[in-house]
């Protein structure tokens, strides 16, 4: 094992552990509002949160 | 010098990494998730994981880093990571804006050119050299495992939740509306405007180093890199109907810790009240859709891992605290710049966004200083 073997194990138990306690802790996922699976001809304007939006 | 080189020299031979012992049980857990993300949350952000994880397995075996190359030109005028990121961004055009044009539900990545476009690129520019990583960066180094990098992931997150709090103030001090080349000259014009400037600005490269375009002469994992992410980038618009990002999701992250641990109310802050940003901060992570692609960008970086080792640099408690207060600004100012080099550079220009051509120059001229600064502190 070497030296920087302990970090990556540290880092993936925080990432997997942070994961996992925001699926437990948010509201349940509503597969009823599930958006589709490919959002291009779909009809459905998209939603999602992206950095070059101002809002 | 590219802080992800070959494993460290030694007398005796190291000794082969079994490939397999490492990839078969992430594979497993990667397809384990994928079935989970299928039956449990949402058939698309099952897809985008999988396209997160090409991208992760393009960025790290590649080595395709947007701030090595940048660094690269600057003081060894090598301008193959450049050329390469320009290759990308013509691949990627040619891929997104007939889709823009022909699908209404595909939304550009339209940032306003604004005064806080103009500071954040100048930070972010210069940060990125002293976290020895942009926004893609840091993620699949972090993946890699690089020390700095990892520790740098949650100062990028916190910085990233606190620049989106202080957007609106940031907006204030000016902005224009964002502008969209596909929705002005339509996906034809758009795209003959982006070819000759990514052309323009490849002649005033060759010049400048010295080392005219020519795929012969570039290492191929620049070429191959930029074909194998301009797909994978043309699947998530094609999927999650935007392209591809990367702060949002750590904004999320950073601003999902400050509400659970009382720092943080998001009723009171006008970006994370909108009605948007609020039903996010309330639903698992796992539904959106910048978050989701960062997590396969992990995760595919840690596929590259047994054939790429990190090296094992050391460094010194100085530098240390310059890179987490670097990856901090590189969070705050990504928000305030409206994307990092993926979300204002890549998908920025790709998708026909004007900010990003003022991106780009801006933040060249944070790196001109980063590069110096870098070499002051020892890095």
């Amino acid at each position: 094992m070497t030296n920087i073997a302990w970090p990556r194990w540290l880092f993936w138990i925080v990432v997997i552990g942070f994961v996992a306690w925001d699926f437990a802790a948010s509201a349940p996922v509503n597969l009823r509002l599930e958006p589709p699976i490919i959002a291009a001809g779909s009809g459905v304007p998209t939603s999602g949160g992206h950095c070059a939006r101002p809002k | 010098m590219n802080t992800l080189a070959a494993p460290a020299r030694s007398a005796a031979p190291p000794r082969p990494p079994n490939r397999w012992a490492h990839r078969l049980p992430l594979g497993l857990a990667v397809l384990t998730l994928f079935g989970w993300l299928l039956w449990s949350v949402s058939a698309r952000q099952a897809l985008l994981l999988l396209v997160g994880v090409g991208l992760g397995w393009g960025l790290a075996a590649a080595r395709f880093g947007f701030t090595t190359g940048w660094r690269r030109l600057v003081e060894d005028r090598d301008p193959s990571g450049v050329y390469g990121q320009i290759i990308l961004l013509a691949l990627l055009a040619a891929l997104s804006m007939p889709m823009l044009a022909h699908f209404p539900e595909v939304q550009a990545a339209l940032g306003p050119p604004s005064v806080s476009l103009l500071v954040g690129a100048f930070v972010f520019g210069l940060c990125m050299q002293l976290a020895d990583g942009c926004g893609s960066g840091t993620l699949y180094k972090a993946g890699l495992g690089v020390p700095l990098n990892m520790a740098v992931l949650p100062m990028f997150a916190i910085g990233s939740f606190l620049g989106a709090a202080h957007l609106n103030d940031w907006l204030a001090l000016g902005a224009l509306e964002p502008v969209g080349l596909v929705e002005r000259l339509g996906a034809g014009g758009a795209l003959a405007a982006t070819l000759v400037a990514l052309v323009a600005l490849a002649i005033g490269v060759g010049r400048w180093s010295g080392q005219r375009f020519s795929l012969r002469r570039m290492p191929g994992r620049w070429v191959w890199g930029a074909v194998v992410l301009a797909l994978f980038a043309a699947l998530n618009l094609f999927i999650a109907g935007q392209s591809w990002g990367v702060v949002y999701g750590f904004g999320l992250w950073g601003a999902k810790a400050a509400t659970v641990l009382g720092l943080f109310d998001p009723t009171a802050n006008a970006f994370w009240s909108d009605p948007g940003h609020a039903e996010r901060l309330h639903q698992t992570l796992l539904l959106d859709v910048t978050s989701i692609t960062n997590i396969g960008i992990l995760a595919g970086a840690l596929w590259v891992v047994p054939s790429r080792p990190p090296s094992e640099r050391s460094m010194n408690g100085g530098q240390w605290l310059i890179g987490l207060a670097a990856g901090f600004l590189l969070g705050y100012s990504s928000r305030l710049a409206f994307g990092c080099n993926v979300g204002a550079m890549v998908s920025g220009i790709s998708t026909g966004s004007l900010h990003g051509w003022i991106w780009v120059p801006v933040a060249f001229l944070g790196t001109l200083i980063g590069v110096r600064l870098r070499r002051r502190f020892g890095f």
